[in-house]
């Protein structure tokens, strides 16, 4: 990943303090990602972008994937760690760093959205 | 639901021995009378989309690798990953695409149809090439899912054995996929306890609190609505009726929303098993939901060993943001749920084989697990009947 941030397209720009962090490629990467986050962290990013989701969705729907610039990839991996940042927020809640070790002996082997990074 | 009484006198109410769940001496006759003469899921067909796509599995019950291939005829075939030269296993990678298979010992080349078509210094062997290609494996397929069979000559066709199964599974999303997610993970616990835990929903709600969501208030164990048994398979349709009012959060909101949109425009809601849970004996799960696509395949390692793997089938690689995030918080939403058996299986596991308890207990709504003992059991005694009847030859 680059050292400098990418530009998100317009319109997203409040979530550019959160790219360097959470735009990263690679579904188990997001999910370790999860894990090893602080829980401040993953409740900022939350906070920022649980409200955006369906925009930046509607948004990257007007285009095919493959031609995603970098700005647009970087909103899209964003949107993807937010899938999983939402599980720890929503569903687990206060019991996320329990079930951290319990879901880790579950390895992801295979993601469509892994097929074209 | 209850079953038909009929059911229940034929299953019986009995508590199930423990020994069949831990003892190296039954998984032993197991693996002789199921696993090397039944058919097996190894794959799917998306999985060796052109001619020249090549998979690798490992059976460890077995202490086996498979290789299936797809040759230029498109036909799928499958064959111990055995040099016949001196017994070399032949190809090292996982998959991939290549029409020749080389052993790196001696350079012995194979054909996708499992020919030798080449080998160094041939003349000086005392043999005829056509005399020494790959041994096959019976390999047959439905619904997309490629099983293998390592009985020379199996006594039925994969259609035969999976009697009315068929006409369920082909209206599945597995039917129709082109790509999957998938997850795994490793356990220590014999591989019926595995099976048992996916064939009961008692534990929902104690171990899935959570991840589990809540059922409706006239079953919030949430049974099943029907049990089906079909030889050894069987099936369960599922209530999936959520309860009470509790809204979802906005982003399992979104994700299942879109998740249901893109279910819908793939007709996988509506159709007469949408809600089936089917149980493919010995060792296959598959879910005919739209919004749930999965399927779990239990590999026996050893007694005390076995491999979830767990996979969601897709119609069509991910064609939109929307229909990425939808199946990457979908998985990523079941995987926690999955998860979560684990220790339980495993702790289960290790009071059954410290021998502590002779029997173990099935309640009404456990008849699945019940039909499923009967099923292993009644193929090992039949096995151990057959080889006190005739010496052993092979």
């Amino acid at each position: 990943m680059s050292a400098e941030p990418k530009r998100l397209p317009p319109g997203f720009e409040q979530l550019e303090p959160f790219v360097a962090q959470w735009a990263v490629k690679g579904t188990a990467a997001r999910e370790q990602l999860r894990g090893t986050s602080t829980e401040a962290d993953r409740a900022a990013f939350y906070d920022a972008a649980h409200d955006i989701l369906p925009k930046a969705l509607a948004y990257l729907d007007g285009k095919p994937l493959k031609d995603f610039d970098d700005g647009e990839t970087a909103l899209m991996n964003l949107m993807l760690s937010l899938a999983h940042v939402a599980l720890s927020i929503e569903i687990q809640g206060s019991e996320d760093a329990h079930h951290r070790k319990v879901r880790a002996h579950m390895r992801i082997t295979r993601s469509p959205a892994d097929r074209d990074d | 639901m209850q079953l038909p009484k009929d059911e229940f006198e034929r299953l019986g109410t009995d508590p199930i021995p423990t020994y069949p769940y831990y003892r190296q001496d039954y998984y032993e006759l197991e693996v002789a009378a199921i696993f090397r003469r039944t058919w097996l899921q190894i794959g799917h067909v998306c999985e060796l989309p052109e001619p020249g796509n090549f998979i690798v599995r490992p059976l460890e019950f077995a202490n086996a690798s498979i290789l299936i291939t797809r040759g230029p005829d498109s036909v799928i075939r499958a064959f111990y990953n055995v040099c016949t030269h001196r017994g070399s296993k032949l190809v090292p990678d996982e998959s991939g695409k290549r029409r020749t298979f080389t052993c790196q010992y001696h350079r012995w080349t194979f054909g996708y149809d499992g020919d030798l078509v080449a080998a160094p210094d041939f003349e000086r062997f005392f043999v005829s090439k056509s005399r020494c290609g790959l041994r096959s494996v019976a390999v047959d397929v439905c619904a997309g899912l490629i099983f293998v069979n390592l009985d020379p000559s199996p006594d039925q066709g994969l259609q035969s054995f999976l009697g009315p199964m068929p006409q369920r599974i082909n209206t599945f999303a597995v039917a129709r996929a082109t790509t999957f997610s998938e997850y795994v993970y490793d356990i220590d616990a014999n591989w019926k306890l595995v099976i048992d835990n996916f064939q009961e929903n008692y534990h929902l709600r104690f171990v899935h609190a959570r991840t589990g969501g809540r059922q409706a208030e006239d079953n919030p164990f949430g049974y099943p609505d029907r049990f089906e048994f079909m030889g050894p398979h069987s099936s369960q349709t599922m209530p999936m009726r959520g309860g009470g009012d509790v809204k979802p959060k906005p982003v399992q909101a979104a994700g299942m929303g879109k998740i249901v949109e893109f279910a819908a425009a793939d007709g996988l809601l509506s159709g007469p098993y949408a809600k089936d849970y089917c149980v493919i004996f010995p060792n296959l799960f598959v879910f005919g939901s739209g919004t749930s696509p999965f399927t779990l395949h239990v590999t026996p390692v050893s007694a005390g060993k076995s491999r979830g793997t767990f996979r969601f089938y897709w119609i069509g690689e991910d064609d939109s943001a929307s229909k990425r995030f939808a199946r990457e918080f979908l998985t990523m939403m079941m995987r926690d749920l999955h998860a979560e058996d684990r220790p339980s299986i495993e702790n289960s596991h290790q009071g059954i084989s410290s021998g502590a308890l002779s029997h173990i207990h099935f309640q009404s709504q456990e008849v699945p697990c019940r039909h499923f003992f009967h099923a292993v059991n009644s193929r090992v005694e039949e096995y151990q009947a057959a080889l006190q009847r005739k010496p052993v030859t092979t």
